[in-house]
């Protein structure tokens, strides 16, 4: 079984020697191809700095990181936005979708810097948004769609360039109960499909639907919980 | 990157403008009135000088060199030698052209006297103008009716006249004056020709500026001379030599002073009146209204650059999440300091073609205003155009590149 991600004592601080913050201690990590993991822990725990580091948005202080095979540490700015383009989907709590794009550009912009033709984009954009139950709104502008839909736009999107990971801030922390659970079984439904999915939270109740939960504490993983077995 | 890429990028940045019309309004605003302004500037300075050039034009062309007696002595006593010389004369007309016959396309003499003319229609105290060989074209007359002077006429002064417009109506109110007899001074001169009217206006609508120049009763100078003021000298009052070659005017005007002195004694009482030195002056001067409408241009275009930055700036904390964003989802700085250049050459071309636009409307209007015929230039386009893609591009390059340094963490964070 490969890993698709791998971490080895990865450690995070921020500020200068005097006033430092240790924001993650040494995080030993290893996901699978096809596991739902949901990274659990109070605020401060380090998992939002872990989620920056995982999706190459931010670089770990030390430590060996390998996305997909590929080693992270040492690559160049650019390097890393391919490796968010191509093989990172995020989704995140406040959906960040270009305000003034319509619903399907938006998907369509991670297939641009990736330099996929225009008219595949446009296709398969319009495939994306049919898989989240949106064809009908490729069209409109975001302003214009419900939370829940604005958070299937932003899956639709994560999942152009086919990544190797989906990597979800808090997705339903903006959402009511009721279109938290559709978004939250969307994930599940993906997941069956292959996806890999992280999910990050400090809610239980939705940790519980991910296999396998991770808890930070103060920088370390504190508790690792596995449901059923292991596929 | 293929040239694939810069075609989709184009595209993005057409989406952009389009999707944040209101900046990019705001933005296109400084390129538009700068462009405006330069191209405005230019066609205007230009309409002006295109007409100063007509008027000149007109005036029988600026290759030419005057020779005006002059006083030696401004105050005081004049020199014995000062007043034994006999001023300019018909002389120093013919070996001035002598000095160098492949230069002088022609010379015109003037000699004036006022005088007592009659007809039987008018009878009025005017001034004459006894005139040389190629006095006509070379003032930018032309004979309309009748005849001009045959050189017999000339050389023997033969009672003979051309009437310019204005003095064929007054002295022959009903017309055709050729042939019939008027009296210069009570001496019969038969007249044999009349001139074309002569109109030049700076704007349409004021007075005819050559109004004068149909006053004109041309006699031939030896005539003026001998007949009426009983000069045996045959003393000039103007001598003009045409040198079409531009460079030569100035070598020649050297000689013809060395010669002139030598024929007055060593006495230097003649002016020369460059023409084309005049024009020259003016050129510069038309230089100098180019160089203020183009700083005026420029500091429209610096200042709506300036504008332009701060909108950019402004618009960037804007922008910061959107940014963020699209760094999170695979953009690399490298793609948005290129889509932010884009995005900012694209408004500028458009800026730029809207501002050439206004510019014609602008310039049309002034000049209009002044009634000047609008004149402008393919250059003046060009120069408009390329100072604005450069300013565009110079401006464009603080905000793009701060962008593209923003750290896609950070970025997304703002708030």
């Amino acid at each position: 079984m490969s890993h698709v991600i791998q971490t080895r004592a990865i450690t995070k601080v921020f500020g200068a020697n005097g006033t430092a913050v240790h924001a993650l201690r040494g995080i030993d990590l290893q996901v699978d191809r096809g596991e739902f993991i949901a990274l659990i822990g109070p605020s401060g725990s380090g998992k939002s700095t872990l989620m920056a580091i995982l999706g190459c948005l931010d670089r770990p202080s030390q430590g060996v990181y390998e996305l997909d095979g590929e080693p992270v540490e040492g690559l160049s700015g650019a390097d890393l936005a391919r490796i968010r383009n191509t093989k990172i989907g995020f989704v995140f709590q406040a959906y960040n979708l270009l305000p003034k794009a319509s619903v399907v550009r938006n998907v369509e912009l991670p297939m641009l810097y990736a330099g996929v033709p225009r008219k595949e984009r446009r296709q398969r954009a319009l495939e994306l948004l049919e898989k989240v139950g949106l064809a009908e709104k490729a069209l409109k502008l975001p302003g214009e769609l419900s939370g829940g839909q604005k958070q299937r736009v932003s899956i639709a999107r994560s999942l152009a360039n086919r990544p190797a990971i989906l990597l979800a801030d808090e997705p339903t922390g903006a959402l009511d109960s009721h279109t938290g659970a559709e978004i939250l079984a969307l994930f599940q439904e993906l997941n069956a499909q292959g996806n890999t999915v992280i999910l990050v939270t400090h809610d239980l109740g939705i940790a519980a639907l991910a296999r396998r939960q991770v808890e930070l504490r103060d920088g370390l993983i504190a508790h690792e919980h596995l449901d059923g077995v292991r596929p | 990157m293929t040239s694939g890429a810069f075609q989709e990028r184009l595209r993005e940045a057409w989406a952009e403008i389009r999707e944040n019309l209101g900046r990019a309004v705001l933005q296109g605003l400084g390129v538009i009135l700068g462009v405006a302004s330069v191209l405005g500037g230019f066609s205007i300075s230009d309409s002006m000088r295109r007409q100063s050039d007509q008027l000149y034009v007109k005036l029988g062309g600026l290759d030419k060199l005057n020779v005006n007696p002059d006083a030696v002595v401004k105050d005081g006593q004049a020199t014995a030698m000062a007043t034994a010389n006999l001023g300019l004369r018909g002389a120093d007309a013919a070996s001035g052209q002598d000095l160098d016959p492949g230069a002088v396309a022609g010379v015109s003499v003037r000699r004036f006297a006022r005088a007592r003319v009659r007809s039987p229609f008018a009878d009025q105290d005017r001034q004459v103008t006894g005139i040389g060989a190629d006095f006509i074209p070379m003032e930018g007359y032309a004979v309309v009716t009748g005849r001009g002077f045959s050189a017999t006429d000339l050389q023997s002064g033969s009672p003979v006249a051309l009437l310019g417009e204005e003095a064929s109506n007054t002295f022959f109110p009903a017309g055709q004056p050729e042939g019939r007899v008027v009296t210069v001074g009570g001496i019969p001169v038969t007249v044999v020709g009349t001139f074309q009217e002569r109109v030049f206006r700076f704007r349409e609508g004021q007075g005819n500026i050559f109004a004068w120049r149909n006053r004109i009763i041309a006699l031939p100078a030896a005539f003026v001379q001998r007949r009426l003021q009983g000069d045996p000298y045959l003393r000039m009052d103007r001598v003009t030599f045409r040198v079409p070659q531009m460079g030569g005017l100035q070598a020649f005007s050297r000689e013809l002073t060395t010669l002139l002195r030598a024929n007055h004694r060593l006495q230097t009482d003649f002016r020369l009146d460059d023409v084309a030195t005049r024009f020259k002056k003016r050129e510069s001067q038309g230089r100098v209204y180019d160089l203020i409408f183009l700083l005026s241009g420029v500091l429209a275009l610096l200042g709506g650059g300036i504008v332009n930055v701060n909108i950019q700036m402004a618009s960037l904390k804007e922008r910061v999440r959107e940014v963020g964003v699209k760094m999170a989802i695979g953009a690399s700085g490298r793609e948005v300091f290129l889509g932010f250049m884009t995005e900012a050459l694209l408004l500028t071309v458009l800026g730029a073609a809207l501002g050439l636009a206004a510019g014609v409307v602008f310039s049309w209007v002034i000049t209009a205003s002044l009634g000047v015929p609008l004149h402008m230039q393919a250059l003046s386009f060009v120069w408009a155009f390329l100072l604005a893609g450069v300013f565009g591009f110079a401006f464009a390059l603080y905000p793009a590149w701060k962008a593209s340094r923003l750290s896609p963490m950070e970025a997304l964070r703002y708030e």
